[in-house]
């Protein structure tokens, strides 16, 4: 909450905003240009003529459509269960004291903190050990292993950041420890949960690198798009392929976040 | 109240969606059907509706580069396989994807350096080739050939690990707007530091392939080169052959610009002018077409053999088997010489192909089997059998080759 | 703030039962709450690291490349060779650079989104630097490709701009420079801090905004220049979040395996070189050996992160 009026930022630390902003979206503006491009094969600068054609040829893709329900899946089954998971232990090291506490905080920040290949790696060593195979389930592990600090972040910070007044006055006027979890600290979760599980959802959404180790011969859409990235002939499919991914994702986000009107959403 | 009310109402959304998604169980896991000890099948049941695949890229074609080229639909349509293929880019890769794919992978099309490997970590499963009616029409050379054909349980008889699909020759592939009118005939464009014919040096412009195969590349240069170092098999290496290949090699690193793994990349890359000029495959010839060449240089060049094997945990048999006997087709045989540029496995392919053409398998090599050094994976005995360790054995390769992709010189040790 | 417009009532159905019941026994309830987590991460994650480390000890049997059961230290022997310790430095060094770059890149925004921007505005930009998370990380890197490559939009620019001299210095550069840009160490340390620039901003943006801006007020009114108060007030609170950040942009690119196959010159790193020896060499112990070199750096990093109050940041 900003309580102070809003100054005005210099001129060089707006160029440089808008420079970095610049920096971010030249690389988008270039994958929309292309998966318009007759070109099909090598990319060059102006292309040399403009078609609609590859959308046609990468909507009537069926494998396309496969890994994208595969990627949904896997993301939305991985961001529930992160919200569980990493929901409860938010609650739990935010409120109570108890030996270990420490050391969970810190086990919880592991799998995103070390690199994705440790994780990717480990879990498969684990399932060849047990002789599980490969399927949406050992998907979603690897997914919700990586998203439960994300949530658990995003609500420990709100938790921090929740004055501890207004649970008391809850109590002052009468309600139970239940009611005042249930009706004043629960709604006021509610947001920074989302937040979380939207990062999360995207995090599982475009994750490879753990993905390719537990993936077995499923296709996600990451791995649908590496696998024809450098298709010849038809190169502009995979911006389509691209385009269309974010143009599904992106509205559940915008929504998402003109209903939350926060600035929530402590990445990873 | 109105605020939690409607995030109430996106989270139930979202979770709509995400059941409305979900169901389905992507394959995978599954018990294998064939054990090791036990033999081949003896028919063929019911297809299982799926076959997954480990393949070259450009191996397996179901239309979707281009859609003249599709020998998967009609077969998918016909039995109920659906042909899943995951492309390795070199024989170690695909060793490695059948090692750690139990249950997974039914079939891989194996070089003559994976195949031996395969059989001999018992990854494979010998085939029976009374189930594959069209076994008759494979070409002599190769229905016995030593990568495939091995007596494993000491009987007398050789049991065959496979059906050999294609084979063919690495070629020099070369940027003709670089070279003009003076088309390279040597590997030297790709071993020596020189002006290019477009006035250019060669460095940074060429590539190599990123197998530790290669080496023999370097080795089968020096056979012609060097001949006081008496190189014969360039897979057969003494100690001093070999560490004079890797010197080759790491002479070769300053020109290089980058190796290359996926024939996709490469094709990129050349499409980019990146690189001019590289040890390749026909196939990114064909791709790449107009403006780009190759060459089967003085030096002569190494090749593949390659064989469909079976994995012994194989997940789908019966489809595994009715894909060996579609291979063998000579549609199929004919239209893939075509797309790869390489030689089909069953001659009478050669007639009648209308994408192959009259003179397509002449062109791509037919008569040149005995001269093609074929890839085998080294052996310390220098293939004697005898238990000797006068040649430098594999795992020596990559360590090393890695090396020199990494800068180094393994063996000045700098 | 949110609250909830229903007035408290009293507790019925078997739901709001077992929610009174475990309200009145904390040490059961904190145990269930616990539980999930303690077995997920104490249990599978912390398991399949020890199955990891196991196979680190493990070795590979030379001509079949089967893996051979038995410990011992061989294949850490391996990570001694001189190839094996150079990829380490190379990729040390090169998670450093673009931390750094990270870090100099993402200030501006969020600081501007901290301090100045309005409510709408602030709203807006988060959006603009999450976004490009939610484009394929794939596709925005060979998107890099077409503007790298020879004929891409980058020397199309700078040709017009008549700039191109000064790209033919930067690739004769020690070090960074190579053939061509793709085929350089430069276009690597692009990308990689193009991708990564998001998972630095956001929590510098988050730590800044912990800033008040009385405090900064009261800085200015005590007499001190913008340059101190920056120096002295702002960069000190921000630390945290460009900590936490630097840990992202590390690990991130310590573990990546792709970028390095699409640009540079072909010359390993530590994330590439683990999925090559199990996904190409299949010498899955290697790997695992590879592994535990990238997690004991993380883990050093992490360790000195945590007393720069790093994780509260994150």
């Amino acid at each position: 909450m900003r309580t102070t009026s809003t100054p005005r930022a210099g001129l060089g630390l707006r160029i440089a905003t808008f420079l970095v902003v610049a920096f971010l979206y030249v690389p988008l503006l270039v994958m929309i240009l292309y998966a318009f491009t007759t070109q099909t094969a090598a990319f060059t600068f102006p292309p040399p003529g403009l078609t609609t054609r590859w959308w046609s040829i990468a909507l009537g893709n069926e494998r396309m459509w496969e890994a994208l329900r595969l990627s949904l899946v896997v993301a939305g089954v991985s961001t529930t269960a992160s919200i569980v998971i990493g929901g409860l232990l938010a609650a739990a090291v935010y409120r109570a004291r108890f030996a270990g506490r420490d050391a969970l905080a810190f086990l919880v920040v592991l799998p995103i903190a070390l690199p994705g290949i440790v994780t990717g790696i480990a879990l498969r060593s684990t399932f060849a050990q047990l002789e599980l195979g490969f399927s949406t389930w050992s998907l979603v592990v690897g997914h919700t292993t990586f998203c439960i600090v994300i949530v658990y972040n995003n609500v420990v910070a709100r938790l921090r950041r929740m004055s501890p007044s207004l649970a008391e006055a809850s109590s002052d006027l009468g309600a139970s420890g239940w009611q005042t979890f249930r009706h004043v600290v629960m709604p006021n979760l509610a947001t920074a949960v989302l937040a979380g599980a939207i990062l999360a959802f995207a995090l599982s959404f475009d994750e490879i690198i753990v993905t390719t180790f537990v993936a077995g011969q499923q296709q996600t859409l990451p791995i649908y798009i590496f696998s024809i990235l450098f298709r010849p002939r038809q190169k502009p499919v995979v911006n389509v392929v691209a385009l269309v991914a974010i143009a599904i994702t992106f509205v559940p986000v915008l929504v998402a976040q003109l209903l939350t009107r926060e600035e929530g959403g402590h990445v990873r | 109240m109105r605020r939690t009310a409607r995030l109430g109402a996106l989270a139930t959304a979202l979770a709509l969606v995400a059941v409305a998604c979900g169901g389905g169980d992507g394959g995978g896991g599954g018990g294998g059907a064939a054990d090791p000890d036990q033999p081949p099948i003896t028919s063929i049941g019911e297809p299982e509706g799926q076959v997954n695949i480990i393949a070259w890229a450009g191996y397996i074609e179901d239309g979707s580069t281009d859609p003249a080229y599709d020998w998967v639909t009609a077969f998918e349509e016909e039995t109920g396989c659906q042909v899943n293929v995951k492309v390795a880019g070199t024989s170690d890769e695909m060793v490695a994807l059948m090692q750690g794919g139990s249950g997974q992978f039914d079939l891989v099309t194996a070089s003559g350096d994976a195949s031996l490997r395969l059989i001999e970590g018992g990854t494979v499963q010998p085939v029976n080739i009374d189930l594959i009616d069209s076994w008759d029409t494979v070409d002599d050379r190769l229905k016995d050939a030593p990568w495939h054909t091995v007596d494993t349980d000491g009987d007398g008889t050789a049991e065959h690990y496979g059906t050999p699909y294609q084979w063919g020759s690495n070629v020099l592939l070369y940027n003709e707007d670089v070279f003009g009118d003076e088309p390279p005939t040597s590997w030297n464009v790709v071993f020596e530091e020189m002006t290019l014919p477009d006035g250019k040096s060669n460095k940074g412009r060429i590539q190599a392939y990123d197998g530790a195969i290669y080496v023999a590349d370097a080795a089968l240069y020096l056979r012609a080169h060097r001949p006081e170092l008496g190189i014969e098999d360039p897979y057969a290496l003494t100690r001093e052959q070999f560490n004079a290949a890797i010197e080759l090699l790491v002479q070769q690193r300053e020109l290089v610009g980058r190796y290359w793994h996926d024939a996709f990349v490469q094709i990129d890359d050349f499409q980019n002018g990146e690189a001019v000029a590289s040890s390749s495959w026909p196939f990114q010839v064909n791709i790449l077409g107009e403006g780009f060449a190759s060459v089967v240089p003085e030096e002569g060049a190494t090749g593949w053999a390659d064989t469909t094997m079976m994995h012994v945990d194989a997940p789908h048999p019966n489809c595994a088997y009715l894909w060996m006997e579609h291979s063998l087709d000579p549609k199929v045989q004919g239209d893939l010489a075509s797309w790869f540029g390489s030689v089909p496995a069953v001659p009478s392919a050669c007639e009648g192909n209308e994408l192959l053409g009259p003179d397509g398998c002449t062109i791509n090599g037919i008569d040149n089997f005995d001269q093609i050094e074929f890839w085998k994976t080294p052996q310390a005995d220098c293939f004697r059998g005898d238990g000797s360790s006068d040649c430098v054995p594999y795992h020596e390769w990559v360590t090393n080759y890695v090396a020199v992709i990494g800068g180094r010189d393994p063996v000045a040790g700098t | 703030m949110v609250v909830s417009e229903a007035p408290p009532r009293a507790a019925s159905g078997p739901g709001r039962r077992v929610g009174a019941v475990l309200f009145r026994h904390p040490a059961l309830r904190l145990a269930l709450m616990l539980l999930p987590a303690v077995l997920w991460l104490g249990g599978l994650y912390i398991g399949s690291l020890g199955i990891l480390l196991t196979y680190s000890l493990y070795r590979l049997q030379e001509f079949t490349g089967l893996v051979v059961r038995d410990v011992g230290l061989s294949t850490y022997a391996l990570l001694w060779q001189p190839a094996n310790r150079e990829i380490v430095v190379r990729t040390v060094a090169m998670a450093a650079s673009v931390t750094v770059a990270c870090a100099v890149l993402a200030f501006p925004v969020a600081y501007y989104m901290a301090r100045y921007a309005t409510l709408r505005m602030r709203t807006l930009l988060y959006l603009v630097v999450i976004m490009p998370l939610w484009s394929s990380y794939l596709v925005r890197s060979i998107a890099w490709r077409a503007i790298l490559a020879g004929e891409g939009l980058l020397p199309w620019v700078l040709d017009r701009l008549g700039l191109d001299g000064l790209l033919r210095l930067a690739l004769q550069a020690p070090l960074v420079g190579g053939p061509s840009l793709v085929q350089s160490k430069l276009s690597l340390f692009i990308v990689f801090t193009y991708l990564w620039l998001p998972f630095m901003i956001l929590p510098v943006h988050a730590a800044l905004e912990r800033v008040p801006g009385s405090l900064l007020e009261a800085s200015a009114d005590m007499g001190a220049r913008p340059r101190t108060t920056f120096r002295r007030v702002v960069l000190p609170l921000a630390k945290p979040g460009v900590v936490a950040g630097s840990i992202f942009t590390f690990s991130l690119t310590l573990g990546d395996f792709i970028l390095p196959q699409i640009f540079g010159t072909s010359e390993f790193f530590l994330g590439q070189m683990v999925y090559t020896q199990v996904g190409v060499a299949g010498n899955l112990p290697l790997g695992a050996a590879f592994t535990f070199v990238a997690m004991a750096i993380m883990l050093v990093y992490l360790g000195a992160a945590r007393r720069a109050g790093a994780f509260e940041a994150l």
